[in-house]
């Protein structure tokens, strides 16, 4: 029996994704957070339900936990509120994608779904704590907007690339 | 049977909460205290701080190149302008270094081993920055192998961004001045006006402004729309002269008592590649 590939790819690009997301808020920080709008990359989310939807994943909780461990401790270091999104993510993404079959504006319309949900919780988990003391109105117009628009061009680039690569990688497996 | 699994469903979701919320008070008291974090964040930490480097290398090579383009075309009239600034800066620069002999002189002859003044600068890369609105956090290459500890202050090439936060050997964490999380900003500070000097603290920063808030201030003495804000060096973290920005507006406390100065950062905080941290000498 042929051992998939994606075995090795998946935690890699969720690896890869993950340090993009730290890579690209760096260099285009001019336009990333400006004074009346933020934008927060999620490229994480991406590779995550393009995975789910397209490629066959092992351990999808355990890998999305880890992912998650590795963003709190290098990004934020308040450990606790990725290593909990992440995986519901994942649970939220099977949940949905169970009734559907793949096509781009399900996908497209489950991966919005999921950063509006990681964004509010991270934004919740954040003013519970009080490190932020934006309210609900101002996260909603300055940041969920800007960053679900960034997304959705994101997903849009990277749906046909990325449905190709799983695709192609879950095939080898069933053959 | 159905009753079961929505049980254990819950249980789940019960346990995750606890398990994630703790973690987080955990940290959060770590981070407050003096303490550099936990050995296997710290190795975790710098172990993808090396990974990063990797990954950014072609992406920030391909930046380089888009921003040298448009750089090339502004370069005509920027080198005009420049060419006026270097006459001025060649004669500051040989009376900085007169003054700089005269400074130490009389230092040793005072018998002053190291005053606020004193400190070295050890300049990094930025490697990467938290992908969150709530958190204006740099990731830096340098760490403790390069005798950063927490809390010193961190410098762009304009004047200071911010405050080193976390410690991991090869990494470390800078948190912006433009966090609105109340601990960060705890400068102490001292405006140069023409009166004398008027110490203070940055107690805030506002988004929609871009302004730093400086309260905390008992003098008397009259402040104005431009003069120069640096660090005092008073209070343990941060040496004397690092510049922060100008005063862009005075106003009164909201009790009314004490005035309040705002300063206009003059580091570009969305625009920073090489930081320096300032390590003080004492």
């Amino acid at each position: 029996m042929r051992i998939s590939k994606l075995r090795y790819f998946f935690p890699l690009g969720l690896l890869i994704s993950l340090l993009l997301d730290g890579i690209f808020s760096n260099l285009f920080a001019a336009n990333f957070f400006q004074v009346s709008s933020s934008i927060e990359s999620r490229l994480i989310v991406v590779w995550l339900v393009m995975a789910l939807c397209f490629g066959e994943i092992d351990h999808p909780y355990l890998w999305s936990i880890i992912a998650g461990a590795i963003f709190d401790a290098y990004y934020t270091g308040i450990i606790g509120p990725m290593i909990m999104l992440l995986p519901l993510i994942v649970y939220l993404t099977l949940l949905m994608f169970r009734f559907f079959t793949p096509s781009f504006i399900v996908v497209l319309l489950i991966c919005l779904i999921d950063i509006t949900v990681i964004t509010f919780l991270f934004y919740g988990i954040f003013s519970l704590i009080s490190y932020t003391d934006a309210s609900v109105a101002t996260f909603i117009g300055e940041t969920l907007g800007p960053t679900l628009a960034y997304n959705l061009a994101a997903f849009v680039i990277l749906y046909l690339p990325l449905k190709k690569f799983f695709e192609h990688f879950s095939q080898n497996r069933s053959a | 049977m159905q009753r079961f699994f929505f049980n254990k469903r819950l249980v789940i979701i019960l346990i995750t909460l606890i398990i994630g919320f703790s973690l987080i008070a955990f940290s959060i008291v770590i981070r407050n205290n003096r303490k550099t974090p936990t050995v296997v964040q710290q190795f975790g930490n710098s172990a993808v701080g090396v990974v990063n480097q990797v990954v950014g290398a072609p992406v920030s090579g391909i930046k380089t190149v888009g921003t040298s383009v448009s750089e090339l075309l502004n370069t005509y009239s920027e080198n005009q302008q420049l060419k006026k600034q270097v006459d001025s800066l060649a004669s500051e620069k040989v009376r900085n270094q007169t003054l700089t002999s005269e400074n130490k002189k009389l230092k040793t002859e005072l018998k002053l081993k190291s005053s606020l003044t004193n400190f070295d600068l050890v300049s990094a890369a930025v490697v990467s920055r938290a992908p969150s609105s709530w958190q204006n956090q740099l990731i830096i290459n340098k760490g403790s192998l390069s005798g950063i500890k927490k809390n010193q202050a961190v410098v762009s090439q304009h004047g200071l961004i911010g405050r080193v936060i976390e410690v991991n050997s090869a990494s470390s964490k800078v948190e912006l001045i433009s966090n609105e999380d109340s601990s960060s900003n705890q400068f102490a500070t001292q405006v140069l006006s023409k009166s004398g000097n008027i110490n203070g603290l940055i107690t805030g920063y506002s988004q929609n402004t871009n302004l730093l808030t400086m309260g905390q201030i008992t003098s008397q003495k009259k402040i104005e729309k431009g003069d120069r804000v640096i660090t005092s060096g008073l209070g343990g973290n941060s040496p004397e002269g690092l510049y922060v920005g100008r005063v862009a507006k005075v106003e009164k406390d909201d009790y009314g008592l004490a005035s309040k100065v705002l300063i206009k950062p003059a580091a570009d905080l969305s625009d920073l590649e090489i930081v320096s941290v300032a390590k003080r000498a004492d």
